[in-house]
Parts: structure tokens; C-alpha cells; sequence
């Protein structure tokens, strides 16, 4: 019995008659779990399997391809921080720094009250306004260290 | 006049600098879907002509030319499919972001007019998982769309021309961006690129011809349709046609998105568009077509950023995106950095690439660090040969051209930087002290970076 998606059989349903094969439904759907729940665990990876139609093995095949899929909880605010190159040359490293020195905020780790979390990630496509990070689904850029502070505090 | 003051038509972002969405009410007061309609009457062997004259070549990377790519499509096989390329990850490449952000019913009539086109009734776009703004917008958009009668059946009122469109995301993976790879992330698995041939427009997404294209590519097409194809040609330089969108970023005093024809030079991009370099410091190179391009010395810059202008400077214009480095970055750094990156984002099905690109990233962070050996040099030169096509164990052996893009940059820092690497090596040390502090640029000076360590 599906828990994670019972209540979201409709939607998934609506999208599936979107595509010409059902298996295309895999990435949509995972991401619906990540929404909701924040990561995607083994019980929600046994239960895309059934609603896609096919193994768990090739769910978790898929959900360890993509780095933006979590495979254990984050924080309420999972922070990606950028460092390639545009953004390592403008001060990402500094930034890094500012998070984990000013903010306790530290690569790879959930912070004790489980408000953020940081990953270090390639580019993503702000190269332009570096350095840059995305806070949940929100992008920043050319931060400061007194705009991290300004984000920082808007997130409960 | 200098570049700087002279003034272009700006036809694919005119408003960037205010970062709004304009919704469908705006875009068609705009005059926006009229080349839908239009393309609805025209035959699509006509539309592919205009676009074949036009000279539009793919704004994605490989620069290949869109008329002809789309005439490669198998007579009378059906159904086909339109994919929308906004993969977007090539590092230093940030101009599809604003043009979905802003622009999303541009992409939209691009769409219709390109399926229309090449007869596919099913188009996607795939956009990556970090873009979380752009899938929304475009979402929303497509469903303004719909609710008009612009997208689905019968668009426009008219009888059997259908065109779907699914906005569907990516979730962190480079290689996403190859062709190949997108479609079979889009059929639900891994994003594991095919060995071509078959190509896609023969074979593509569950099997069926499709054509790919970059989000650039197809908005260009309606304004192609409005304008005629000679507009579009009035901005040439060899073989390089149409305004482009450059994205700018690194060391220059104004980075951003710039809307440029291909006669501009690289020199006049960045020191009169781009105010030059920030606090007026020198430049050390500049990687001009995004981050698997060779890099260039100041000395290379004075090119037209078009294709064959870039590639007579011995580099490729790729997906026309600029990285300006100044004097205060050491190269060794700058290119392990970027093979950390291939390293990563390679997808590991095929040997060379999968270990190529690990083994460079595992030397040059050595003797970024200090731990180099003199022939390690050597070894690197073996793997990532001279950043030629076809040279070392790598280019043009893998299944993909990432193999290729981890191994450029590599090779043509060994041959721009020699010394430097050697430097490095017989120093024991990254001779750029502080380099993370120098950098930043004075952004983060305060209290607690004042005892800064050498990274
Ligand atoms: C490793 C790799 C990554 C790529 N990433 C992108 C990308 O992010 N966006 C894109 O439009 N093309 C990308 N391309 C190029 C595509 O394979 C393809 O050539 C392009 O989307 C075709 O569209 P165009 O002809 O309109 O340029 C990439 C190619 C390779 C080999
Ligand atoms: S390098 Fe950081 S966003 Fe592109």
C-alpha cells in the first residue's frame, strides 16, 4: 500500500497520459517525492517502482544517476552552493568560508536544528552574477557577505 | 564610435535588465504568436527553407546548421518528436535561464513554428532540475498557452495541426545536456549517451526521429519567419549568421548576458561591453565559447566571436560563453578545478572518459597542491594530447564528445601555461599565495579573513 503517494495517484495518473511511454513518468515523480518529503528513502523508492511500473532496483538506478535527488533527509533549507570555475574565481570559496564560520553551516552536514544544510555543486547556470548559490528553489547571486546574512535570515 | 555605444536591435531579450516574465496578454500585444499563424499557412518545406537560407546555425554548441539538421529527418516516418535542449550546464553558459525566465512564450512560438516545420506533433523541453524559476515559468506559460487554443489540438482553430508540449526536468546531471543523453533521461533512465549513428533525427526518442535543439535555436526561428531571412543574414561574418546571445562572467567590471552580432571582438566584448577588467588589473586568459574550449592569452583576443573567427584563433566558439580571468588566478588551479567538474559530470559508461577524466583531475590537483612530478607532465600530455580534436587518449575515442571537452581544456592549459605548471612543480607549491582572498576580489574582507590560510 502506497503511503508517500496515496493521495497523489490523480496527478500522477494526468501526467503519465502526457508522455508515449509511462516509464518517462520516473523523473517527474521522484521529484514529486522530494517535494514532499525532502529526500527520497527506500519506501518511497519501492513505491515509485510500482507506480512507474518497474524494479527498484532501476528506481534507485535512476535516483543515484542525479545529484539533485537526496538519498538522506537535508535540511529545511538545503543550500547548493556553486564552485566552478566562474564562481570559484569570485569568491565561492569565500563564501563557503563565511557560511561556515559566521553561520555554522558546513558542507555535507545538516545543521544541529535541522534548518540547513550545504552541498557544494557544479555550475549552475548564473555564471554571470557569481558567486551564486540556490537556497531551497530560490537562486542567489552575486553574494556578499552581508547578503548571505539578509537570505540566511528569511529562512525559518 | 566605440562597441560599447553603438546600438543593435535587440530582438531575442530587449528588456533584460528588468528581469520580468511577460506573460501571454504582453507577448501578443507584442505582436507575439502572429508567426505561428503564419507558419500554420505556409508548406514545411517552406518554413525549413527560410530557416536553410537564413544560415541559423545551433546556438548549443556544436554551431550545426539547423535548415540542414532538420532536412535530415527520414521521409514519411511517423510520428516525430521536437526536443528542447535547455539542459543548459556547460559551466559559463547562463543566456537560456533569462530567455525562459523572461521570454517563455518566445520559446513557446519557436515551438509551434518548429513543429510545424519538421511535422512533429509532440515536442518536450527539457529543462535541468537547478533551473527551479524557468520550469516554473515555462510551466505556467504552456498552460496560458493551452487554455488559448495556442497548444494542443487543433491549435488555432485549425483542423488537425496538433502540437503538445510537456515541460519536463532534469535533476543534476551534465551529460543531460548530450543529446543522446537527454532523450534517454527523458525516457526515464540513467542519461547515458548513444554511440551515433544512428542519429536521433533517424532514431531518437523511443526510437522515433527527433530533432534537438537548443532553446536559443528555436527562439530564433519565429524571428527568422517575421523578419525574413536576410534580416537575419545582415549580421554575418563568415559563415556565422544572426545576433547571438553571449554570456559574460569572471573577472570583467560588468558581467552579464549580451545580445551581440558575430563581427563583435572578443577585445571590444571585453573591455568596451564589459567595462573591462574589474579594478583594472591585468588579463591573464579568457575561455571564449564555454568551459571545454581552449583557452586563449591576451594576445589571441582581438577575433570576431564568431564560429570560424574563433576557431582561426585556435579555440571554438561553442555555446558563445566568456570566462575572463585575471592576473590574480593561477591556471594550474583554473583547470583542475575544471576537471574536477568533467570528472564528476562524466557518466562513466565508457573507459576513457569515465578514467581519463578522473586521472587528470587526480595529477593537476597534485601538483596544484604541490606533489607534482616532472613527468607527470608528460603523462597529462599522453591523456588530454595537444586540446585538438583527435589527440591523446581521449578526444574522439569516447562515446560522447565530453570526453573531448574534459580533455581541451587540459591540453591547451599544458601548452598556454607550461612554465607555470613547471613552476609549480619544481617550487613544490602553487606559487599564487592567498589566491582564494586575491580572487574574491575584496568581497569578503572583514575581521575573519584576515589570517586567511593558502588553500
Ligand atoms: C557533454 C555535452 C553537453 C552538452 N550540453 C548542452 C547543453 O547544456 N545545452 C545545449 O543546448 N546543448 C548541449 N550540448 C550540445 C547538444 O548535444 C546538441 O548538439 C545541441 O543541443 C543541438 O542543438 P543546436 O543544434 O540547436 O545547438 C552538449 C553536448 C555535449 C557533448
Ligand atoms: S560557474 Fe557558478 S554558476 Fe556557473
Amino acid at each position: 500500500m502506497p503511503t508517500i503517494l496515496k493521495d497523489r495517484t490523480d496527478e500522477i495518473e494526468r501526467l503519465a497520459v502526457r508522455y508515449p511511454s509511462r516509464r518517462s513518468i520516473m523523473l517527474p515523480v521522484l521529484w514529486m517525492v522530494q517535494q514532499q518529503e525532502g529526500w527520497i528513502s527506500q519506501q518511497a523508492m519501492a513505491e515509485v517502482a510500482d507506480v512507474v511500473g518497474t524494479t527498484v532496483a532501476e528506481v534507485y538506478e535512476v535516483v543515484s544517476f542525479y545529484t539533485m535527488f537526496q538519498q538522506r533527509p537535508v535540511g529545511r533549507h538545503h543550500i547548493a552552493l556553486c564552485d566552478t570555475l566562474a564562481c570559484a574565481i569570485c569568491g565561492a570559496m569565500e563564501v563557503a568560508e563565511y557560511l561556515k564560520t559566521k553561520h555554522g553551516i558546513e558542507k555535507k552536514k545538516v545543521t544541529p536544528d535541522g534548518r540547513f544544510s550545504l552541498e557544494f555543486v557544479e555550475c549552475i547556470g548564473a555564471c554571470s552574477i557569481a558567486p551564486a548559490m540556490l537556497v531551497g528553489e530560490t537562486l542567489h547571486g552575486n553574494l556578499t557577505p552581508d547578503g548571505i546574512d539578509a537570505i540566511l535570515a528569511q529562512c525559518p | 564610435m566605440t562597441t560599447a555605444t553603438a546600438q543593435w536591435e535587440r530582438v531575442l531579450l530587449p528588456n533584460i535588465e528588468q528581469d520580468q516574465t511577460e506573460w501571454l496578454d504582453a507577448y501578443v500585444a507584442g505582436g507575439g504568436y502572429e508567426m505561428a499563424r503564419k507558419a500554420l499557412g505556409m508548406a514545411p518545406a517552406d518554413i525549413i527553407g527560410v530557416v536553410k537560407d537564413s544560415g541559423l546555425r545551433g546556438r548549443g554548441g556544436a554551431g550545426f546548421p539547423t535548415g540542414m539538421k532538420w532536412g535530415f529527418l527520414p521521409q514519411g516516418l511517423f510520428p516525430r518528436y521536437l526536443a528542447v535542449n535547455a539542459d543548459e550546464s556547460e559551466p559559463g553558459t547562463c543566456k537560456d535561464r533569462p530567455l525562459m525566465e523572461q521570454r517563455p512564450h518566445s520559446l513557446i512560438e519557436g515551438v509551434i513554428c518548429s513543429c510545424l516545420a519538421i511535422e512533429a506533433q509532440q515536442a518536450f523541453i527539457y529543462i535541468r532540475g537547478e533551473y527551479y524559476k524557468a520550469a516554473r515559468v515555462m510551466q505556467q506559460a504552456v498552460e496560458e498557452a493551452y487554455a488559448k487554443g495556442f497548444l494542443g489540438k487543433n491549435i488555432f482553430g485549425q483542423q488537425g495541426k496538433n502540437v503538445d508540449l510537456v515541460v519536463h526536468r532534469g535533476a543534476g546531471a551534465y551529460i543531460c545536456g548530450e543529446e543522446t543523453a537527454l532523450l534517454t533521461s527523458l525516457e526515464g533512465y540513467r542519461g547515458y549517451p548513444k554511440l551515433k549513428p544512428p542519429f536521433p533525427a533517424v532514431s531518437g526518442l523511443y526510437g522515433k526521429p527527433t530533432i534537438i535543439n537548443n532553446v536559443e535555436t528555436i527562439v530564433d526561428v519565429p524571428h527568422i519567419l517575421r523578419r525574413g531571412a536576410d534580416w537575419f543574414k545582415s549580421w554575418t561574418h563568415e559563415r556565422t549568421t544572426g545576433m547571438r546571445l553571449y554570456s559574460v562572467s569572471g573577472h570583467v567590471k560588468k558581467p552579464g548576458v549580451y545580445e551581440l552580432p558575430p563581427t563583435v571582438t572578443l577585445k571590444d566584448l571585453i573591455y568596451d561591453i564589459c567595462g573591462g577588467i574589474r579594478n583594472d588589473h591585468e588579463l591573464k586568459f579568457v575561455i571564449p565559447g564555454g568551459s571545454s574550449v581552449p583557452w586563449l592569452k591576451p594576445h589571441q583576443i582581438d577575433i570576431p566571436m564568431s564560429h570560424e573567427g574563433v576557431a582561426a584563433a585556435g579555440s571554438m566558439l561553442g555555446s558563445s560563453a566568456v570566462m575572463v580571468m585575471d592576473h590574480t588566478v593561477c591556471p594550474v588551479w583554473a583547470v583542475a578545478n575544471l576537471s574536477h567538474f568533467y570528472h564528476h559530470e562524466s557518466c562513466g559508461q565508457c573507459t576513457p572518459c569515465r578514467e581519463g577524466s578522473a586521472w587528470m583531475h587526480k595529477i593537476l590537483r597534485r601538483i596544484e597542491q604541490g606533489g607534482g612530478r616532472m613527468e607527470d607532465l608528460d603523462t597529462l600530455r599522453d591523456i588530454a594530447g595537444e586540446g585538438k580534436p583527435g589527440s591523446g587518449m581521449i578526444s574522439g575515442k569516447s562515446i560522447c564528445a565530453l570526453g573531448d571537452a574534459a580533455a581541451w581544456p587540459v591540453g591547451s592549459a599544458l601548452g598556454q601555461f607550461h612554465d607555470e605548471f613547471v613552476e609549480h612543480i619544481e617550487k613544490g607549491c602553487c606559487p599564487y599565495k592567498n589566491k582564494r582572498y586575491w580572487m574574491a576580489g575584496g568581497r569578503f574582507v572583514n575581521e575573519t579573513f584576515e589570517k586567511m590560510p593558502v588553500l
